[in-house]
């Protein structure tokens, strides 16, 4: 349903939010992550952390609740008279610590013992990350910020002769108080706004936004439209202390009132999907649609279908996934697809509901719990409020790890059965140094950078008065996702056909080439012998094989196992955008791939891993690799406009995904692309600024993405056709 | 048994309903001058060669023994007709510039690889497409396949070109849930001009097999300078007005797709050089919509 009501608001908003994303692209150049709701700040605008420890940065919750308090105290407001909802955000607190790089946040604890191995084996350990678990927002919807700020202040009470707790809550207490204050302001300014306003649309929508932020100050949301701007609020408030995008289920969330809302008169639907629209344009944050509950019943509501239509009416980057489960209402699904195959901005992702269940509860958990856990983030799934996870953030490189392995190989006589001992004990003591960092993380988060926001809405933290990430969470699911599987799987795969089983490649020759990195004499064709070799995704051969292998001994390492400290690990296979960064730290391998380039997508095969790169066989060999414990593998699906503009696509795409589903797969990510569009936009960015693709589980304007990052779609686009 | 296929590819979309695996067996009794699959028309194995990824490493000169791959002043040449097509140099060819089409395989084998997608088959109602080449020239072997996807459930499709003794399409009735059936020129002196072969016998089990009550989709390429005129659009309008138990008809817009494989294959390229413009296709759809309107069928483009 397009609106009509609205129809002129929702241009002047996508117009603007156009011409915000060139301006942020202007001035911060590429960058190879979402696209957020952030705005520019105005260029007089200056602030800088009013407490820095010794060496410029700072840490540990006081000062974390201080500054963050003040920032929110300083942060512009910002309102737009076209806009439901007021207020844009426009820094991250935790980039603004001196020293902070992304790849590198600095912590304030020593761990030089685990780096060595966390450098050989490139690991991304985690320690000193943030986020990347999801609040329950019903918690902040019940009480609101006063409500909260009463909460924060009883446990002040009852933790008074506890330094650690006191400390968390005064900071807690500094956080609403700050976020408060920001709310006020933006209202105040709205009312000014209001005052000077001569459309009598716009002076009326300015009063309305200035009324009901004035009184979400202190309480508790009532109608759709002030839970849409409570949920904008926490959603930039987390934001701005460190990136936090974490959404919930989205429909269930906002249903109660969405109904009551309808029942009295006050909104139609029109209304609803407007307030929505505006929601959804604040900021991309990763929400759920559909789904069971937890007693397994299907939660498909007419909002459901509401925010679906509210996203594709705004046309900008969103975040919705859509769960695929056997009791589903078979319509949301098709309009889900409806929407991508026609908006082509790769929305809506879809999970599939029986593999994530299954594998969570293998961990010991119950069905009910299984459903609860919920699409949250770009490849991860969470239980609202209750869990702690360093989701999408803990990684191995596993092609690094394959390269030790190999080279170590060398240095005896080598072979294949000896290749793959090596990596096995490499990759045990990788994952070794991962659980020993977990736990490391674990004990000095908290004096690092407490999670103060995502505190207020976990079942816990300020309960018990511990941090989220120091025993304030109900579980403690820590994520570890392996990276580059096709590159390994593909490498293993080669040696096995070409030097052990045709034996046309003799072990010395494959090393001097790789170390040549194939530009020694008969380096080009040795290096297209091997990537000529049987690939994973092929099915049935040599890399499919090895796919398997690597599953297994991930599964065998990672999964039902705990850290040293009794922390349960989970396993993925995840590259998130880390491809290209992960790629530049491991030389030419086996698999025919030059040194330095960007390692295998996630769980996806290689670019030309068949003659017709049939999506059925790709569809697969991802869901044959899944790890099987409630994290995912994603399937990255790049369908060219043969499939998409097909008479029967909605049907054929729908029922793509659900074999593949029915095969084990947990999420599909997927890129409508036209090959030649794609092409013109990495040759001339400046004429398609509104193009946007799915990079890995976030999508992101193409314009925005590095070089290395917008070649590395395109490969697979121009490969990958079904 | 066995038979000569020369590719089988998985989740097509473009050849009956749903996603499905197409099996492309070798050999067929026409002569189409645009054919996009040139290699399917003889019915042995030949050899490809692409130039432009050749890389230069003589492997295949020193791996044939009958000479076919020489290196004279004028580079890379190929001694075709001294070609046993026994692959062998192909198997040392890792740059992609040599390809055989065509290999022997059993039933056996292509059900192996059918049975792969049966779930994507099962969600989309799709299933297996035999296409060509003309599976009717290995009667046998399509039979065979056919019969064994109807035992294991598999929706099936028989795309062919209707040029064959009525006798092996009669067979085949029971194992065949959809005839792709194409029809390619309506004037018969064309027909024979463009195609080497009679129109009359097409036509004649066309009729014999909607008689039958099969489902048919008539697929009918549309060629620049060929048949892209109303003449043909009209004709194909009166055909269709005739089948009772005809579904759908596929506009298909000629592209020059076989032209790289005719030059690999050591042959002069097609006089026919250009794509057909969308509105015209659209054009000829709309106008076989108005003469069809009083019938449930499908025209795509
Ligand atoms: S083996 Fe292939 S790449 Fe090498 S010379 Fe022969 S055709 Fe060229
Ligand atoms: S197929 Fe056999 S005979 Fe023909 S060129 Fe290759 S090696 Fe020689």
């Amino acid at each position: 349903m397009t609106m009509k009501k609205y129809a002129q608001q929702l241009e002047h908003l996508r117009l603007t939010k156009s011409r915000q994303t060139r301006e942020k692209l202007d001035q911060l150049g590429v960058r190879d992550e979402d696209d957020y709701g952030c705005i520019l700040p105005p260029d007089d605008f200056k602030w800088t952390p009013p407490i820095t420890d010794d060496n410029g940065s700072f840490s540990g919750a006081r000062t974390w609740g201080k500054n963050f308090r003040s920032l929110m105290e300083h942060h512009p407001v910002y309102v737009d008279p076209n806009d439901a909802l007021a207020g844009r955000w426009m820094f991250m607190l935790s980039r603004m610590r001196q020293g902070y790089r992304i790849e590198l946040s600095n912590f304030a604890f020593d761990y030089s013992h685990l780096k060595p191995d966390q450098l050989k084996y490139d690991i991304t350990c985690g320690i000193g990350k943030d986020a990347h678990f999801a609040p329950d927002y019903r918690i902040g919807l019940e009480l609101g910020w006063n409500g909260l700020l009463k909460k924060v202040r009883d446990a002040k009470v009852r933790y008074s002769s506890d330094p650690v707790a006191r400390e968390l809550l005064d900071a807690e207490e500094d956080t609403i108080l700050g976020i408060q204050n920001w709310i006020e302001r933006t209202a105040h300014q709205a009312n000014v706004l209001a005052q000077q306003q001569t459309d009598a649309w716009q002076r009326a929508n300015l009063t309305q936004i200035a009324e009901m932020n004035l009184k979400l100050v202190d309480h508790a949301p009532l109608t759709l439209r002030e839970v849409c701007q409570w949920i904008a609020w926490f959603n930039m408030a987390s934001r701005t202390y460190n990136r936090d995008g974490a959404g919930g289920q989205l429909d269930e969330l906002l249903r109660p009132y969405y109904e009551r809302d309808k029942d009295t008169g006050i909104i139609d639907d029109e209304d609803a999907q407007f307030y929505i629209a505006c929601l959804l344009l604040n900021d991309p944050h990763y929400y759920q649609l559909g789904g069971p509950d937890q007693n397994g019943k299907d939660q498909t509501s007419a909002l459901s279908f509401i925010i679906l239509e509210a996203a594709s009416d705004l046309k900008i980057s969103c975040n919705l996934t859509i769960r695929v489960h056997d009791g589903m209402d078979r319509k949301l699904f098709e309009r889900g697809v409806e929407i991508l195959l026609q908006d082509r901005l790769a929305y809506p992702r879809f999970s599939g509901d029986n593999a994530l269940v299954e594998g969570f509860m293998k961990n010991g958990f119950s069905a009910e719990l299984a459903r609860q856990r919920i699409a949250t983030g770009c490849n991860w799934m969470s239980l609202p409020g209750m869990e702690y996870t360093l989701n999408d953030v803990v990684k191995i490189n596993i092609a690094k790890v394959f390269e030790v392995a190999f080279s170590e190989n060398m240095s005896h006589q080598p072979s294949l059965e000896q290749l793959e001992e090596l990596y096995i004990k490499h990759f045990a003591k990788a994952v070794k140094t991962v659980a020993e960092g977990l736990d490391f993380h674990l004990e000095y988060q908290y004096l690092n950078e407490p999670e103060l926001l995502l505190n207020l809405l976990s079942h816990g933290p300020i309960e018990k008065g511990l941090d989220v990430s120091h025993g304030g969470a109900t579980y403690y699911n820590m994520a570890l996702d392996g990276a580059g599987l096709a590159t390994v799987a593909d490498s293993f795969a080669a040696i096995e056909q070409r030097v052990v089983r045709e034996q046309c490649l003799a072990w010395k020759q494959l090393a001097q080439s790789i170390e040549a990195d194939f530009e020694n004499e008969d380096g080009q064709r040795i290096k297209l012998m091997l990537k000529h070799s049987e690939k994973f995704g092929r099915g049935d051969g040599l890399g499919d094989k090895w796919a398997l292998r690597l599953t297994q001994i991930l599964q065998d390492h990672v999964a039902g196992k705990q850290t040293p400290g009794g922390r349960r690990m989970i396993p993925g296979w995840f590259s998130w955008a880390d491809t290209v960064r992960f790629g530049r730290s491991v030389g030419a391998t086996p698999d025919g791939r030059k040194a330095h380039s960007a390692i295998a997508h996630g769980a996806n095969p290689n670019p030309g891993f068949r003659h017709d790169s049939a999506a059925s066989c790709m569809a697969q060999a991802v869901a044959a690799i899944q790890p099987g414990y409630g994290n995912t593998a994603p399937w990255q699906l790049e369908l060219d406009l043969g499939m998409a503009d097909h008479p029967a696509a909605v049907q054929n795409v729908m029922a793509l995904m659900q074999a593949h589903f029915d095969q084990g797969g947990t999420l599909i990510n997927i890129n409508i692309v036209d090959s030649q569009t794609l092409l013109d936009a990495h040759e001339h960015p400046e004429n398609h600024p509104d193009l946007i693709v799915r990079v890995t589980g976030f999508s992101a304007y193409f314009t925005s993405l590095s070089k290395d990052f917008r070649e590395l779609v395109v490969k697979r686009v121009i490969k990958e056709a079904c | 048994m066995r038979g000569m296929i020369f590719d089988i590819k998985r989740c097509s979309i473009e050849d009956g309903p749903g996603i499905r695996t197409t099996v492309f067996l070798k050999g067929c009794p026409l002569r189409c001058t645009w054919c996009h699959n040139p290699e399917s028309q003889k019915g042995q194995s030949e050899l490809l060669f692409y130039l432009e990824k050749c890389i230069g490493c003589e492997q295949c000169i020193q791996t044939c023994t009958h000479d076919v791959h020489v290196k004279g002043d004028t580079g890379h040449q190929l001694n075709r007709a001294n070609c046993t097509a026994c692959g062998q140099c192909t198997q040392h060819c890792y740059s992609g510039a040599i390809d055989l089409a065509g290999r022997e395989v059993t039933v056996e084998q292509v059900m192996y690889e059918v049975n792969k997608d049966r779930s994507f088959y099962i969600r989309s109602n799709g299933g297996i497409t035999l296409s060509g080449g003309e599976p009717l020239l290995q009667p046998a072997f399509t039979q065979a396949i056919l019969k064994k996807a109807h035992e294991s459930g598999i929706h099936t499709c028989l795309d062919t070109s209707g040029y064959a003794p009525w006798q092996s399409i009669k067979v085949l009735l029971d194992d065949v849930d959809l005839f792709l059936f194409d029809l390619k020129i309506t004037d018969p002196k064309q027909h024979k001009q463009y195609t080497g072969v009679n129109l009359a016998p097409i036509l004649d089990n066309l009729k014999r097999i909607d008689k039958a009550g099969k489902a048919i989709w008539l697929r009918c390429p549309i060629i620049p300078a060929i048949n892209a005129n109303i003449e043909h659009i009209n004709k194909l309008s009166e055909i269709a007005l005739t089948l009772r138990h005809l579904k759908k008809i596929d506009l298909l817009a000629y592209h020059p797709l076989g032209e790289d494989k005719r030059k690999a294959m050591g042959q002069t390229p097609t006089e026919i050089a250009d794509d057909i413009p969308q509105t015209t296709i659209d054009t000829y759809r709309t106008l076989l919509q108005d003469r069809l309107t009083h019938r449930e069928m499908v025209i795509s483009t």
